[in-house]
């Protein structure tokens, strides 16, 4: 038997992901390219699809769960978060994915994500980021840039964009990474690793709209300007200096893990489990449940 | 490169057949995918020569299948979809809605060009000498398909003056 090979402990193929349905997107949609990531992170994971749920908003890329066959719940605008936090401390056993654009993650469910981060479960939160709202036809988003044209900003836009980068870290998110399709291998690896990292994992990917973004910034640009931070010889356990190079967000295209806490926080999901065991001596037998509801509590 | 975990120093011609089939499965899936896609958007030329782009690499996946079943009958395979990135496949981004048969075959044309250039790249870290071989004739293989490419793109009439684009509605605020 041949040793060539590095082996990933890998059993699943990354087609055991793929649902029958057909994405809808525009042909070149940077999204193809996440939807691709994933189903091979998920292969190099080896959680079967039954083990896995799968939560977005609205947007064209929060139709992702319905292209795999892992659970999947497209849920409200800017919602995804709260209810995949219910779904991990519903069933902690499971894997749970997050995925959405920038105007559902960061402007309609923008409340969301500091709690989600702070509470610190065991989730994995995929944003495409392709500064524009593109289901809608194209009006600004947070993440437009100061300036873009757009059917909302005629003018250009007067306002600073978001940086999501720098906000999670901020927020205290142990893992924030960043990819494009322009690098397949690359987002794949950051998407497995945020899978795997133990705790709140955010990775923002750049994902151009064929249709409504910026001509001059698809992925063919991504490919030619995109720098790699593990290529810099960036230290991921430096949040210091994550938060530095995240700064930059809009002006650099870094790839790569800005940041992974090297002594992971224990998680909510976790935690919860932990005072469920804690508290069992003391828990009212199923049968007795109503009576905390009475007014002498049942005694 | 757009392989990874394989060394390709140490690749034993199982692998490399087992690599070759894949990079052709990749291909294959892709484009029906891109066909898929062009269905969806109401561009059925391109739709039509995706489809036959995927028929030809899954029968070139399927020679290379045999061509390993024959020489190592149904020995576990090591190498995985997951180790390949769009050796001969093409890019997601290369695709558009309307785009003009030219236009796809241009695409595959790339993919041919690129999928050389991968075994072009790769030869010289090949010790094996049966993998050698191996490389060296699928190398020549995609100069031969290039060559097909190329010569369909000559029988087509040149693509009208208005692109894609011009079909593609304005913004609408809402």
């Amino acid at each position: 038997m041949t040793t060539a090979v590095h082996q990933a402990g890998q059993t699943m193929e990354p087609r055991e992901f793929k649902s029958d349905l057909k994405p809808i997107w525009c042909p070149g949609c940077g999204d193809f390219g996440v939807l691709q990531a994933l189903y091979r992170a998920l292969s190099a994971v080896g959680r079967p699809p039954h083990e896995i749920a799968f939560v977005s908003g609205i947007g064209c890329s929060s139709r992702i769960p319905g292209y795999t066959t892992a659970y999947g719940f497209n849920s409200v605008h800017g919602r995804a978060l709260p209810i995949a936090q219910g779904i991990k401390i519903a069933n902690p056993d499971l894997l749970v994915l997050v995925a959405g654009g920038d105007g559902d993650g960061f402007s309609i469910g923008g409340g969301h994500l500091p709690h989600a981060v702070r509470r610190n479960l065991d989730l994995t939160y995929v944003v495409m980021d392709n500064q524009i709202y593109g289901l809608t036809k194209g009006q600004l988003s947070p993440t437009s840039h100061r300036g873009l044209q757009t059917v909302t900003s005629g003018y250009g836009s007067l306002e600073e964009p978001v940086n999501p980068l720098l906000y999670t870290l901020a927020y205290g998110a142990g893992f924030v990474a960043q990819g494009t399709p322009a690098d397949m291998p690359g987002l794949t690896s950051v998407i497995e690793e945020a899978i795997r990292f133990p705790g709140f994992a955010f990775v923002n990917v750049q994902s151009p709209c064929v249709t409504f973004g910026e001509a001059e910034w698809q992925l063919k640009a991504h490919k030619a300007q995109m720098k790699s931070l593990a290529g810099l010889g960036h230290d991921p356990a430096d949040r210091l200096k994550a938060m530095a190079l995240a700064a930059q967000y809009g002006e650099e295209l870094y790839t790569g893990v800005f940041y992974r806490n090297p002594n992971p926080a224990p998680t909510y999901d976790a935690l919860v489990v932990e005072r469920q065991a804690e508290l069992r001596d003391q828990a009212l037998p199923r049968e007795r449940i109503l009576d905390l509801f009475r007014k002498d509590g049942g005694r | 490169m757009p392989i990874q975990h394989v060394d390709l120093a140490r690749l034993s011609l199982q692998d490399a057949l087992d690599l070759a089939t894949l990079v052709e499965e990749e291909a294959h899936e892709r484009y029906l995918e891109l066909a898929d896609q062009m269905d969806q958007h109401r561009t059925p030329e391109a739709a039509r020569f995706f489809r036959f782009m995927a028929e030809n690499e899954a029968k070139h996946g399927a020679e290379l299948a045999e061509r390993r079943r024959a020489l190592f009958s149904d020995a576990p395979r090591e190498v995985r979809r997951t180790m390949i990135f769009d050796v001969e496949a093409p890019d997601y981004d290369e695709a558009r809605a309307f785009m003009t048969a030219r236009a796809a075959l241009d695409i595959a044309l790339r993919c041919e060009e690129k999928a050389h250039a991968f075994f072009v790249e790769a030869l010289p870290h090949i010790r094996e000498p049966q993998v050698q071989a191996l490389f060296a004739e699928l190398r020549d293989e995609e100069v031969h398909h290039q060559e097909l490419v190329r010569r369909e793109i000559a029988r087509l009439p040149a693509d009208a003056d208005t692109s894609g684009e011009a079909f593609v509605d304005d913004p609408a605020a809402q």
